[in-house]
C-alpha cells in the first residue's frame, strides 16, 4: 500500500501510463477507424512522455552548454532518452500519416467509418 | 572486398532518394535502378561472406565511435547467411515483377520498386545493426514500406488488410519501445554486446517483463500465434510476388530479432521452453486451420506460419543441432515458399476470390507452372528428393538427439496434415477438369526464368545438400558463441 | 462483455507497468555507468556541439536519423501510393467555407516569418533546443497555412520531390565522405571549431539543415497529397 502511495511522487509515470493504457482501450474498443487512430497515437504519446521521463533527473539542467554553463556536466539530465524519442516521434506522425491514408481510401471504399460495417475480411 | 557492411543500407537509400529524380527523365530508371542496386547487394553480401570465413566476423563502427558509444553492424556467419538469403529472395521478388504494371504510368512502379527496395533493407537492416534501438528504426521502415505495399492495388480489399497490419504493427511498436526503454533505464546502453555483458546487471522481474514486452511485439511480425491474424490477410491482398517476400524475407528478420534476443541478450533458462510451446501451438493451430482454408493464398500464408512455428521449435530445441535444423528450415521456407507464391500466383491468376477450385486441370494449359508449383508443394512437404526433405530430416534427428520423443510425434502427425492439403492441390491440378470460364495466364517471360532457378536450386539442394550445409554450420556454430560475439564487438580496434 | 475483458486486462498490464516504473524510481540516477556520460564528454570536448541531443541525433546516433528520415520518406510514398490518382483526377482542394479578409492578409504577413523561424530553428539546431526535424515542421506548418488559407495556393509536387531528393543525397553524401575521408559512415569530416559558435561540429550543422530542408518538403507533400483528396 504504501508503494502506491508512493506513487504521488510519481505523477508523470502515472500520467504517462494512464494515457498509454487509454490510447490501447481506445484502439481496442473503438468502432470509428478515425478514433482507433488516434487512439494508437495517444498511446504513443503516453510511451514517448514515459521515455522521456527515464531520463529526468531531479534539479537537472538541460543537456545543453550554454555558455557560462560549460561545465555542470553531472547535472544534466540524461540526453539519450531526449534523442531517442525524437526519433520515436517521427516514425509515430509517419505511421499515423499513412494510417489516416488508409482511412482515407476505406471510408471512400465503403462510405462509412465504422469498423463492424466494413469487415469484408475476419478480424 | 567490395566494400563494407554499412553500404547495404547506405547505398539503396542513396539509390532510393535518386530514383525520384532519375524517373522525371528516364521512365524506365525506375525499374532497372532497383534491380542494380539489389544485385550490387547480393554481390557484397556474397563476397563478405566469403572474406569472413578467413578473418572472422566483420565489426563496423558508424560515424567513428566504438561501441557500446556508437552504432554497429555485425556481419557475422549468422546474420550474413540471413541477409545474403533476403538479398538473393529480394533480388528474385523484383526480377518476377519486372513487368509490373509497365503498361500503368510509371509512377506506381516508381512507388512499388523503391518500397520492395527498402523492405528488403531494412529487414537486412534488423539483420546486421548491433543496437537495439537501431532494430527498432528498422523494423519500422519494413513496417511501413509493408503497409504501402499491401495497399498496392486500389482495388480489393487491401486497404483493410494494410489497416489491420497497421495497427498490429503500432501496438508491437509500443511494446517495443517500453521493452527498449526498461532494458536502458537498468544497464544505461542500447548495444545488444553490452546489454549481453552486463545483463547479469538486471533483476529478474525486469528481465522476465522486457523479454515478454519484446516477444510481443516481434512475435506480430513474426506471424507468433496468436498475434499473427494480420498475416493471411494481407498475404492474400498484397500484390502476388509480395507475399512471397513477406514470408521470405520480413518474417525471417524477425525471427532472427527473436532469437538474437533469446540466445544472445538475455540469459534466462526458460525461455527456449517458451519458445518450444509457443513454436508447437503456432506450427499446429496454422497447420490445421491451413487445411479448411477455400483460397489458395491463405492456404500458403497459413502454411507459412506453421512453418515459422517449426523454426521456432528448432530454436527451442537449443543444441546445435536444433539451430542447425532450423537455419536449414529458414533457408528451405525461403525459396520453396517463393517458388510456391509465385507459381501460385500465376495458377489463379486475374481471378477475383482466387480460389483453390480455380486451379482445376491447369496442368494441361500451364504445365511448367504446374510442375514447378508440384515441385515446390513436395519440397515443403518434406519428401525426397527435394531440399525440404533434409531440413525435416535435421530437425527429427535434432530432436531425437535431445531426447524428445513428444515433439517427434508432433511434426510428423502434423507433417501428414501438410501433405493432405497440399496434394488435394495437386490432385485438383492434374486429375480435375478444367471450367471453360477460367482462363489460363502464360507466365512471362522474367517470371518463367525465376521460378525454374527456383525449382532448379529446391533440385540440386536435394540432391546435394552438402552445398549448404557448410554455410549453415558455421552460423549456427557463430550463433551459439555468445562469449564470442560480445568479445568481437566491445574489444573492436580499427 | 468485450469491453469489460480489455478494461480489466488493462487494469492489470496498468498495475504491471507502474509497479516496474516505480521500481525503476523517478528523477534519480538509475545505472552506475552508461553510454550517457560518453555522449555528454564526446559532445562537448570532440565534437564541440553545445546541444547534445543534436550530437546525438546526427552523430554518435546519426544512423538511427537516417532511418529516421527514410521513415518519412517511405511515409510519404506510401500515402502517395495509397491516395494515387492518375495526374488528370486530381479534384479541388475541399474548402468548407471561404476565408475572410483578415485570414487572408493575415497568412500573408505571417508565412515569411514562418518560414525564417523555422529556418533558424533547424541552423542553430547544435546550438539551442530544436533542429532539423522541428525545423522542417515549423516550415510545413507555413506552408499549411498558406494551403488553408488561400483556394487556389499550389505547390509543385516536381519541386517538392527536388528539394527531397537533394536533401537526402546531400545527407548521404557528406555521411559518404566521412566513410571515404575517415573510414567511417558520418564520420566528421570538417574541423569542430568552438563550443557555442555557429560554425562548430563540422558536419553536423549541414546535416541538420539537409534534413530540416527533407521534412519540410516532405510534410508539406503530406499535407498537399491529403487536402487534394475529395470526398
Amino acid at each position: 500500500m504504501e508503494k502506491y502511495l508512493e506513487i504521488l511522487n510519481y505523477t508523470i509515470y502515472g500520467a504517462a501510463i494512464l494515457l498509454l493504457l487509454i490510447g490501447l482501450y481506445g484502439a481496442l474498443t473503438k468502432k470509428s477507424l478515425i478514433k482507433i487512430v488516434l487512439g494508437l497515437s495517444i498511446m504513443d504519446s503516453g510511451v514517448h512522455l514515459l521515455m522521456i521521463s527515464i531520463g529526468y533527473l531531479k534539479n537537472g539542467t538541460a543537456p545543453i552548454f550554454s555558455p557560462g554553463h560549460e561545465n555542470e556536466l553531472a547535472k544534466m539530465v540524461d540526453p539519450v532518452p531526449q534523442a531517442l524519442v525524437l526519433t520515436a516521434i517521427v516514425i509515430g506522425f509517419g505511421v499515423t500519416a499513412v494510417a489516416l491514408a488508409l482511412v482515407i481510401r476505406l471510408y471512400k471504399h465503403h462510405n462509412t467509418l465504422r469498423i463492424d460495417e466494413i469487415k469484408n475480411l475476419k478480424w | 572486398m567490395v566494400g563494407t557492411p554499412v553500404l547495404f543500407i547506405v547505398i539503396p537509400l542513396l539509390a532510393a532518394f535518386i530514383i525520384p529524380l532519375t524517373g522525371m527523365v528516364w521512365k524506365n530508371s525506375v525499374r532497372i535502378i532497383p534491380g542494380l542496386v539489389l544485385s550490387y547487394m547480393l554481390a557484397l553480401s556474397v563476397s563478405l561472406m566469403w572474406h569472413i570465413t578467413e578473418t572472422g566476423t566483420v565489426v563496423e563502427v558508424i560515424a567513428g565511435w566504438k561501441p557500446p558509444i556508437g552504432i554497429n553492424l555485425v556481419f557475422s556467419p549468422f546474420s550474413g547467411f540471413l541477409a545474403t538469403l533476403m538479398i538473393f529472395l529480394g533480388l528474385l521478388v523484383w526480377a518476377y515483377s519486372y513487368k509490373f504494371k509497365r503498361n500503368v504510368d510509371s509512377e506506381p512502379a516508381l512507388k512499388y520498386f523503391i518500397l520492395l527496395m527498402l523492405l528488403v533493407t531494412g529487414s537486412v537492416g534488423i539483420v546486421l545493426t548491433g543496437d537495439i534501438f537501431n532494430m527498432f528504426v528498422f523494423i519500422e521502415i519494413v513496417g511501413i514500406s509493408g503497409y504501402g505495399l499491401t495497399s498496392f492495388y486500389t482495388r480489393r480489399d487491401s486497404a483493410e488488410a494494410a489497416f489491420k497490419y497497421l495497427f498490429m504493427g503500432s501496438i508491437a511498436s509500443t511494446f517495443l519501445l517500453l521493452a527498449i526503454m526498461i532494458i536502458y533505464s537498468q544497464l544505461g546502453t542500447l548495444n545488444i554486446a553490452e546489454i549481453a555483458d552486463k545483463m547479469p546487471m538486471m533483476s529478474n522481474k525486469l528481465k522476465v517483463i522486457s523479454l515478454i514486452f519484446f516477444i510481443l511485439a516481434i512475435g506480430i511480425e513474426a506471424e507468433i500465434f496468436p498475434l499473427n491474424g494480420w498475416a493471411p490477410d494481407v498475404y492474400t491482398q498484397a500484390p502476388g510476388p509480395i507475399g512471397a517476400a513477406f514470408a521470405g524475407i520480413v518474417v525471417k528478420s524477425a525471427i532472427y530479432a527473436s532469437v538474437r534476443l533469446v540466445y544472445t541478450m538475455f540469459d534466462l533458462s526458460g525461455a527456449l521452453d517458451l519458445f518450444i510451446v509457443i513454436g508447437l501451438i503456432t506450427f499446429i493451430v496454422a497447420e490445421t486451420t491451413a487445411l479448411r482454408q477455400e483460397r489458395l493464398k491463405r492456404m500458403l500464408a497459413y502454411s507459412s506460419i506453421g512453418q515459422m512455428g517449426l523454426v521456432m521449435v528448432a530454436f527451442g530445441i537449443g543444441t546445435k543441432e536444433g539451430i542447425f535444423a532450423a537455419l536449414f528450415l529458414i533457408f528451405n521456407h525461403a525459396i520453396i515458399k517463393s517458388l510456391l507464391f509465385f507459381s501460385g500466383s500465376y495458377l489463379v491468376y486475374n481471378k477475383k476470390n482466387k480460389f483453390i477450385k480455380h486451379v482445376n486441370g491447369m496442368g494441361k494449359y500451364l504445365p511448367i507452372t504446374s510442375i514447378l508449383f508440384t515441385i515446390g508443394a513436395f519440397a515443403i512437404i518434406g519428401l525426397p528428393p527435394f531440399a525440404g526433405f533434409w531440413s525435416k530430416l535435421a530437425i527429427l534427428t535434432a530432436a531425437a538427439d535431445s531426447k524428445m520423443l513428444m515433439l517427434i510425434a508432433i511434426i510428423l502427425t502434423v507433417s501428414i496434415l501438410e501433405a493432405v492439403y497440399y496434394l488435394r492441390v495437386i490432385n485438383r491440378i492434374y486429375f480435375f477438369p478444367k471450367k471453360k470460364s477460367t482462363e489460363a495466364k502464360k507466365p512471362t517471360l522474367n517470371a518463367l526464368i525465376v521460378m525454374i532457378s527456383l525449382g532448379i536450386i529446391i533440385m540440386v539442394i536435394g540432391f546435394y545438400p552438402d552445398l549448404i550445409t557448410g554455410i549453415i554450420d558455421r552460423a549456427a556454430t557463430d550463433l551459439m558463441d555468445k562469449t564470442g560475439y560480445i568479445k568481437d564487438i566491445l574489444t573492436i580496434n580499427n | 462483455m468485450k469491453k469489460a475483458i480489455i478494461l480489466i486486462s488493462l487494469t492489470i498490464l496498468g498495475v504491471y507497468l507502474i509497479d516496474i516504473f516505480t521500481g525503476i524510481g523517478f528523477g534519480t540516477q538509475h545505472f552506475a555507468s552508461g553510454v550517457k556520460d560518453a555522449y555528454l564528454i564526446g559532445s562537448k570536448e570532440t565534437l564541440k556541439v553545445s546541444n547534445v541531443v543534436t550530437s546525438i541525433v546526427v552523430n554518435f546516433r546519426g544512423f538511427d536519423t537516417l532511418g529516421e528520415v527514410t521513415v518519412l520518406f517511405l511515409a510519404s510514398m506510401a500515402l502517395g501510393g495509397i491516395l494515387y490518382k492518375k495526374r488528370h483526377d486530381v479534384g479541388e482542394r475541399s474548402v468548407l467555407f471561404p476565408s475572410t479578409r483578415i485570414v487572408m492578409s493575415g497568412a500573408k504577413l505571417l508565412f515569411p516569418s514562418i518560414v525564417l523561424l523555422g529556418a533558424y530553428v533547424f541552423i542553430h539546431g547544435h546550438l539551442s533546443p530544436g533542429g532539423g526535424f522541428q525545423g522542417g515542421t515549423i516550415i510545413a506548418t507555413g506552408f499549411l497555412l498558406m494551403l488553408i488559407t488561400y483556394r487556389n495556393y499550389s505547390v509543385s509536387h516536381n519541386r517538392l520531390s527536388y528539394v527531397e531528393s537533394f536533401a537526402g543525397i546531400l545527407f548521404i553524401g557528406l555521411g559518404l565522405a566521412g566513410y571515404f575521408i575517415n573510414n567511417s559512415f558520418l564520420a566528421n569530416i570538417f574541423p569542430a571549431g568552438k563550443l557555442n559558435d555557429l560554425f562548430s561540429g563540422g558536419v553536423i550543422g549541414i546535416i541538420y539543415v539537409a534534413v530540416g530542408f527533407k521534412v519540410a518538403a516532405e510534410l508539406t507533400g503530406i499535407i498537399y497529397t491529403v487536402l487534394h483528396e475529395k470526398d
